[in-house]
């Protein structure tokens, strides 16, 4: 067993050798740097991912249970464009009755341009009701939202996404009273909404779905329905209660129910195979920093070969040479880790200020132990054969 | 009769490729304590091979060695090297100094292999050692600064620090010019006369040889009555 004293000598000689050889330490902490590095950072850019994706769909109301045309999410849009149900006040109304059902939104959807002083912007025009705010979390930055008596009234006022406001107008929040032409429709608009980081968010054109019959939506059609649903555990019972009274109109075929977790299992299937491919990455540059590490220190134990005999011959043991270079590269091993996640964690606290990127202690503790394990047995195994020479051999390497 | 070091028909041989090289053939010898004796013979005839051997820096191929009563066969590689640590100082032709280490820490590098407590302060003990030998002023430069001279004497002092029964010098003197080879030369006579330490000198020259108070000579591995 190593004593503490011994240790502790231990520990003193092998700083005082790393004082003494400043570039092969640097170099070899390098490699184990910038190994735990690479892996931990791709590993907390695939959690920022995640988290990101989360965070959109919490955004869009956790209670949310989405009725599509077509028969899967995967095919929605593409179904409504071509088939499947088309959604009308008729099913609002009867959708409504179904118990805990708290918001019915009808939702009108059409890409089309917006114009305003002469520019002319792609827009996504969404019809919808009061609670559409309520629902998706939506805030405004200025203005007001549309009222109840303005959706019953089919009233042509319009609140717009962040970006949409921006690049119409000099300041976003300048949009709010000015008026908007959506093809042959003028509105006015009373709200803009912050900024989301979606595309179909901040470019949006939201107004009453009232408002939309006529050119827009001469059909008076929806090309979806979101339900909002009082709390969660009964998203399930409502999802059923929905598909019963949509299949009195509908086939089976012709529309799709679905709610976050349906989603978020098919983002998070995605996401786990982003993540491997993430680690695939990241355990590669963890072996080339690993390969590094093995290259200086088989080259240092081989260049200290001669001294190494020069130790035995005035009484090192083998295990004394042993200890001397585990102890040397355990020292360098951690101090690299530790450089490799301190540079993580400030790329990492940057990278926050866009992405939700995060460090999971797990990985952490795994990337450790896997540089230090290279770090130790390259720096171990080379001197063990250095240890096992006879001492009179070893000084004699050339 | 209490021998320091006895040798019983020893042989060393090394393969080299397909061939083997017999370095020492069957030797047999008792050397005493308090011994001062000088190893002769040509380049090549296994004078150094037979130190290593009594040093412990390797094993013989057949034969056996004991050491201050020890048979070293039987040693575990902790009893070697505590043995190398504590009994045998070795003085080498080429020094063998680690350069990165300056004249101080050299000499204290034995004392870190110390598997007992010191009786000593190991730091007190270098310093009068230096002062000694006229080196204490070249104390915190490192090996490849001083003279050839001064590095033999830091060799010998770092085999003298732990207070070695034996002090085992290969040509010490090869690397030197002749005076600072004297000067060698009577400092290790000095340790044999004063401390009673044992000694063996290994020298092909006759007159280095002829400071001994015993001289042995080896031939083509074997030894032998005088020659010449
Ligand atoms: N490690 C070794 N491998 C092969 N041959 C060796 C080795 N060491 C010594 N020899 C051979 O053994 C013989 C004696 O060498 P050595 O003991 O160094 O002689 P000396 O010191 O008297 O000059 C020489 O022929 C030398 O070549
Ligand atoms: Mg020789």
């Amino acid at each position: 067993m190593v004593n503490i004293k011994e240790y502790t000598h231990l520990m003193k000689a092998a700083i005082e050798d790393f004082r003494r050889n400043k570039v092969r330490t640097a170099l070899t902490s390098l490699g184990i740097m910038i190994g735990v590095m690479s892996v931990v950072l791709l590993i907390a850019l695939g959690l920022g991912l995640k988290n990101y994706i989360e965070d959109q769909f919490n955004s869009m109301g956790a209670n949310l249970v989405m009725i599509m045309p077509g028969s899967g999410i995967s095919g929605g849009t593409g179904a409504g464009m071509v088939g499947g149900a088309e959604f009308d006040e008729r099913d609002v109304n009867s959708l409504i009755r179904i118990p805990n059902v708290k918001y019915v939104i009808p939702v009108f959807f059409k890409a089309a341009g917006v114009e305003a002083g002469g520019e002319k912007k792609n827009s996504y025009i969404m019809g919808v009701n009061e609670d559409y705010f309520r629902l998706m979390n939506k805030e405004l930055i200025g203005g007001e939202e549309f009222t109840k008596s303005d959706v019953a009234a089919g009233t042509k006022v319009t609140v717009l996404g962040y970006a949409l406001a921006d690049n119409l107008f000099e300041n976003p929040t300048d949009a709010v009273g000015k008026t908007v032409r959506l093809e042959n429709l003028r509105v006015k608009v009373i709200g803009v909404m912050e900024k989301t980081g979606d595309n179909e968010g901040d470019n949006a054109v939201i107004l009453p779905y009232k408002a939309t019959y006529g050119s827009l939506n001469p059909k008076k059609t929806f090309w979806s329905l979101y339900i909002g649903v009082e709390s969660k555990d009964q998203v399930t019972n409502v999802k059923e209660g929905v598909e019963e009274t949509l299949l009195k109109r509908y086939k089976e075929d012709d529309f799709s129910v679905t709610d976050q977790t349906d989603l978020l299992s098919t983002v998070n299937q995605i996401f786990n195979i982003v993540n491997s491919v993430l680690i695939a990455i990241g355990s590669i540059s963890l072996l080339v920093g690993g390969i590094g590490i093995m290259n200086i220190m088989y080259a240092t134990v081989t260049e200290r070969t001669k001294e190494v005999g020069i130790r035995r011959a005035v009484g090192a043991t083998q295990r004394d040479i042993l200890l001397q270079f585990l102890t040397e590269s355990l020292i360098l091993s951690v101090f690299g880790g530790v450089l490799g996640l301190i540079f993580a964690s400030l790329i990492v606290l940057v990278v926050r200020i866009f992405f939700p990127a995060a460090i999971n202690l797990l990985s952490v503790l795994i990337t450790f132990g896997i540089s230090s394990a290279i770090g130790v047995f390259f720096g171990v195994f080379p001197a063990r054969r250095a240890a096992r020479l006879t001492p009179i051999e070893a000084i004699r390497y050339e | 009769m209490f021998y320091m070091i006895k040798l019983e028909n020893v042989f060393k041989s090394y393969i080299l490729g397909d061939e083997e090289v017999v370095a020492v053939k069957d030797v047999s010898l008792t050397i005493k304590e308090k011994e001062f004796i000088g190893i002769m013979g040509t380049s090549g005839s296994g004078k150094s091979t037979l130190m290593h051997l009594i040093g412990l820096l390797e094993q013989p191929s057949k034969g056996k060695i004991y050491l201050d009563g020890k048979d070293i066969s039987k040693l575990t590689d902790n009893e070697l090297s505590k043995i190398r640590n504590k009994t045998v100082g070795f003085v080498f032709q080429s020094f063998n100094l680690i350069n990165r280490f300056t004249v101080f820490e050299n000499i204290l590098l034995p004392t870190k292999y110390s598997k007992e407590l010191l009786k000593f302060d190991p730091k007190a003990k270098a310093e009068d050692l230096l002062k000694r030998f006229g080196i204490y002023e070249r104390r915190n430069f490192f090996p490849n600064k001083i003279s050839g001279g001064q590095q033999q004497r830091v060799a010998i002092v770092r085999a003298l620090i732990m207070g070695p029964k034996i002090i085992l010098a290969d040509e010490p003197t090869g690397n030197l010019d002749s005076k600072t080879g004297e000067e060698i030369l009577d400092i290790l006579g000095n340790l044999n006369r004063e401390f009673g330490v044992t000694v063996i000198l290994v020298t092909h020259e006759h007159d280095i040889a002829a400071k001994t108070k015993r001289q042995i000579y080896i031939k083509d591995g074997q030894l032998v009555e005088r020659y010449l």
